[in-house]
């Protein structure tokens, strides 16, 4: 059996008396893609926040290539999250004043990369996403699909096991929202990467092979697409 | 119907067979229920007793393959007047979906587990939707808009019936 590129164990999470999560327990595979939907409110970004590492569950394990989180250092747990897991959230959450191509090569440098090889590499990324041309741009000159285009390159670049995308359209107009999907599905795709969606968009749902459905912090069902 | 009146349409380009009209059909809307060839025969008797088409050949001895036949003027006419009109926001047939899932809560049955199957279904076929490159003739990607659009209706309604049915369940 291989060892999941995300396990979720039994996880709950408190917003200190609202109770987001209930013991929810997922797998994603290698090279899998997950969305991860339900109604506004239901956990969704809690549960990719825990799965992240940005949030620390109240119960429960996440395991990341087999690695529990909890059981890591701080110093190992953050160079896991920098070269394991990439991130996409609704808002590109790009570092303002900073050229895209400096932008994308950033986690490569925070992982010890030399700049000339992060440079490199962050160009090949933009290619990928399509907007190679806009590389020494700084985000406010961008539509908001660009500067989305760019947050997929740079959450793929360190080729992380797994994207962990919130919404990663909900701030695009369709069609731009799809052109963005599109770039990430087929992103993942090439990297092997899994990734999971976390979207109320139907039409971005469609393009996973897996739903995991929330209901109120609770699995309500998971179905293969 | 509206299958008479797009038969209409599809010799309004100019006489053809019966089979010719099956596949204009069928190319007009590739991602729908291809048009039975005894859908198209039935149809096209019925426009011909009406005077909308009419047989313009008919090689002797023939099956009704070997018939070409022709828009008429009153059925030129009939066209246009059937493209003028919108159709009436009705609620016509109730929907199989409907159906089932007013059934499977009246029985007992498990409808959160039929509505997940049926979003699965739908999730799929929107994605193979999606996944056909866009098409170079100018309607079928107009066509498959319309059946994305209404599957995703579709599932947002099944979002509200499930909610509806979990409620009731809490509240038992
Ligand atoms: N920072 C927060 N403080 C308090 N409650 C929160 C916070 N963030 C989310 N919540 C609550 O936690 C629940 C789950 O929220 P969230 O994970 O954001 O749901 P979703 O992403 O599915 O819309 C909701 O009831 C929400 O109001
Ligand atoms: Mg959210």
């Amino acid at each position: 059996m291989t060892t999941p590129a995300l396990e979720l164990t039994d996880i709950e999470y408190k917003y200190r008396r609202n109770v987001a999560l209930r013991g929810v327990s997922l797998q994603i595979n290698p090279g899998e893609i997950v969305a991860i939907t339900g109604a506004s409110g239901c956990g969704k970004s809690t549960l990719l926040h825990c799965a992240a590492g940005i949030l620390t569950p109240d119960a429960g394990a996440v395991r990341v290539n087999g690695q529990e989180l909890a059981s890591l250092s701080a110093d190992d747990r953050a160079a896991l999250r920098r070269t394991q897991i990439g991130v996409v959230l609704q808002f590109g959450q790009l570092v303002p004043d900073v050229k895209l191509v400096d932008n994308v090569a950033l986690p490569l440098l925070l992982a010890g990369h030399s700049r000339s090889e992060a440079h490199v590499q962050a160009l090949e990324w933009l290619k990928q996403v399509g907007i190679e041309g806009e590389a020494d741009a700084v985000p406010a000159e961008l539509s908001g699909g660009q500067n989305q285009r760019a947050a997929v390159a740079r959450a793929l670049v360190t080729g992380p096991s797994i994207v962990l995308a919130d919404e990663p359209t909900g701030s695009l107009d369709s069609r731009a929202g799809k052109e963005l999907l599109e770039v990430l599905v087929q992103a993942a795709r090439y990297r092997g990467t899994a990734l999971v969606m976390v979207t109320h968009d139907n039409l971005v749902a469609a393009s996973a092979t897996r739903e995991i459905r929330l209901r109120d912090g609770v699995v309500q069902h998971e179905v293969v697409l | 119907m509206a299958t008479a009146e797009l038969v209409l349409g599809l010799l309004s380009g100019g006489p053809a067979h019966g089979y010719d009209v099956k596949r204009g059909h069928d190319a007009w809307f590739p991602d729908s229920r291809p048009l039975a060839f005894g859908q198209v025969y039935t149809t096209l008797g019925r426009l011909e007793r009406d005077g909308l088409v009419e047989v313009v050949e008919k090689t002797s001895g023939g099956g009704p393959d070997r018939t070409v036949y022709a828009l008429t003027g009153k059925g030129r006419d009939h066209l246009t007047d059937w493209l003028t009109d919108p159709v009436p926001p009705a609620w016509g047939n109730a929907d199989e979906i409907l159906r089932k899932l007013v059934a499977a809560v009246r029985t007992g049955g498990d409808a959160a587990a039929f509505v997940a199957r049926q979003r699965a279904s739908h999730l799929r076929r929107i994605r193979e939707l999606q996944d056909n490159p866009a098409e170079q003739d100018p309607t079928s990607p107009i066509v498959r808009d319309y059946i994305v659009a209404h599957l995703d209706a579709d599932l947002r309604w099944l979002d509200g019936a499930l909610d509806r049915i979990s409620q009731q369940e809490v509240s038992e």
